[in-house]
């Protein structure tokens, strides 16, 4: 027997032995052995999930000055710096698995690392700040406390910290819209204009049909996802659209309707055309959100500079 | 070129009677700025009332899997003690932290102070550990009038945490708030 077939034959028994302990429910944890191919989804996933909390600041960061209220502001001031706060934690997670920051950033400002499809739709009236907040804040959650089971340790804290803190986000959102929903024509215009933007993204952000992804089953195996992206949007859209309807908003979907007989919400087709496009660049912000990333990059050079200097100083003591 | 700043780990104490817990990590130049770091990214919500960084080139970290394989242990002078922070992951239970804080050894190395916390801890059996020179990790302090600066600010930020917003729910039998009278 060569040495190649022994090393094989050994890592198909580590690989049963790791996912034995992922069926009873293990966490793994840095320093624990795992299969190349699980280190390389997780560090992909979760770096991912970090630039799209970055990138996320962006869109609602914008309406910062133009806050209603001073109440609205510190909500909206506390809640971006929340999403550069996820992103650290996320960071952090993808760094136990021998990713360096440097890396992440470099894929990230190169644009060679993907971010969530949806922070590359504008935001172009207040409105648009609750229905991220209900909409695209509800959907993530769903999404993260799915992911607050993984079986990765580090990702899972991270998430369990991350979810309780965004939960705010989706209520401040929640709030805001049906506060507006039963205000004034205008208000009840604007948040029916969000909403009609922002529905789709939001059913797309969760990502394609289980059909169209492959990765899933392996995901699953492995623990890192503990649902499939149908499963997820079927909950978001179960939690959703029944409060969006009763806040008298028109979810712009003519096919949506509970079906009696599966328990399920059938909607209408999702125009994978156009999340394509968004995940591949060609979204209406994609070069401005990246173009913003990067311009702040670079106007933070003299910050790291001096910092520099310092630990400089500081390293050599 | 290697740009990064070293790697610090975290431990975030939420009260008096909780033990300093791992959250995460920050990148810093040194020790003081790991510390603000740390309360910026830990503590913008309660609870803590102080913080613990360490440098994670520094800490020594064995999972129950690599144990299995044993703890060698150095050949060092056994005259040399020094002490220890000992910390423990104990539950595969779903949580925000890592490691636990549960006590300090004495010993020449940190193979050595492993081997005294596996006999000194047994219960619960520990998933992984952490040991960390004692020398190597600094504190946020205990003065009361610093700590209070730095983390209760947290506080009064009321409008941070889900449960400043009630029960929102455009169905008929929620009770809506009337939420900001200025929009």
């Amino acid at each position: 027997m060569t040495k190649i077939n022994e090393m094989t034959m050994n890592d198909e028994k580590q690989t049963a032995e790791f996912e034995a302990r992922i069926a009873r429910g293990e966490k793994i944890e840095a320093g624990d052995w795992m299969p190349e191919a699980y280190r390389k989804q997780l560090i992909r996933m979760i770096s991912q999930h970090a630039h799209s909390e970055y990138i996320g600041m962006l869109p609602e960061g914008k309406w910062i000055p133009h806050a209603p209220s001073l109440r609205r502001k510190m909500i909206l001031i506390a809640k971006v710096q929340d999403e550069a706060g996820h992103g650290q934690y996320l960071y952090h997670a993808a760094e136990t698995l021998g990713a360096t920051r440097e890396e992440m950033m470099d894929a990230f400002l190169t644009g060679k690392a993907k971010y969530s499809s949806i922070f590359n739709y504008p935001s172009d009236t207040w409105a648009d700040v609750g229905m991220i907040g209900w909409l695209v804040d509800g959907a993530a959650i769903r999404n993260q406390t799915m992911l607050a089971q993984c079986s990765y340790g580090p990702y899972s804290r991270a998430m369990v910290r991350i979810c309780a803190e965004e939960t705010f986000h989706h209520k401040q959102g929640k709030e805001m819209v049906l506060l507006y929903a039963h205000g004034t024509p205008k208000q009840r215009e604007m948040v029916q204009d969000a909403l009609n933007r922002y529905w789709w993204p939001s059913l797309m952000m969760l990502g394609p049909h289980d059909a169209d992804s492959p990765n899933t089953p392996q995901l699953v195996r492995w623990g890192i996802k503990t649902k499939t992206n149908d499963e997820v949007r079927q909950e978001f859209i179960a939690e959703t659209a029944p409060e969006l309807l009763a806040a008298g908003l028109t979810i712009p979907d003519p096919e949506l309707h509970f079906d009696e007989e599966s328990g399920q919400w059938i909607h209408g087709p999702i125009d994978w055309d156009e999340f394509w496009q968004v995940v591949r660049g060609n979204g209406p912000c994609n070069a401005e959100r990246l173009g913003a990333r990067r311009q702040a990059h670079e106007d933070g050079a003299w910050v790291r500079e001096a910092l520099n200097g310092y630990a400089q100083k500081a390293l050599s003591t | 070129m290697d740009t990064q700043w070293p790697r610090w780990e975290v431990f975030k104490k939420d009260t008096a009677k909780k033990p300093y817990q791992a959250v995460g990590s920050v990148h810093a130049a040194d020790a003081d700025h790991a510390l603000l770091n740390a309360r910026n990214v830990f503590v913008r919500r309660p609870q803590a009332v102080s913080l613990w960084v360490a440098p994670a080139a520094v800490i020594f970290s064995r999972t129950a899997e690599q144990l299995e394989q044993g703890n060698p242990l150095p050949d060092v002078d056994q005259s040399v003690q020094q002490t220890y922070q000992i910390f423990r992951k104990a539950t595969h239970r779903r949580s925000m932290t890592f490691m636990d804080h549960i006590g300090q050894v004495e010993a020449p190395s940190p193979a050595h102070a492993l081997q005294a916390a596996i006999a000194q801890f047994p219960d619960p059996p520990a998933l992984a550990w952490w040991i960390i020179p004692a020398d190597q990790i600094i504190s946020s302090g205990e003065d009361r009038e610093m700590a209070a600066a730095w983390f209760d600010p947290a506080k009064t930020k009321t409008y941070k945490h889900q449960s400043a917003y009630g029960f929102v729910s455009a169905r008929p039998q929620g009770r809506r708030r009337s939420g900001a009278k200025d929009e």
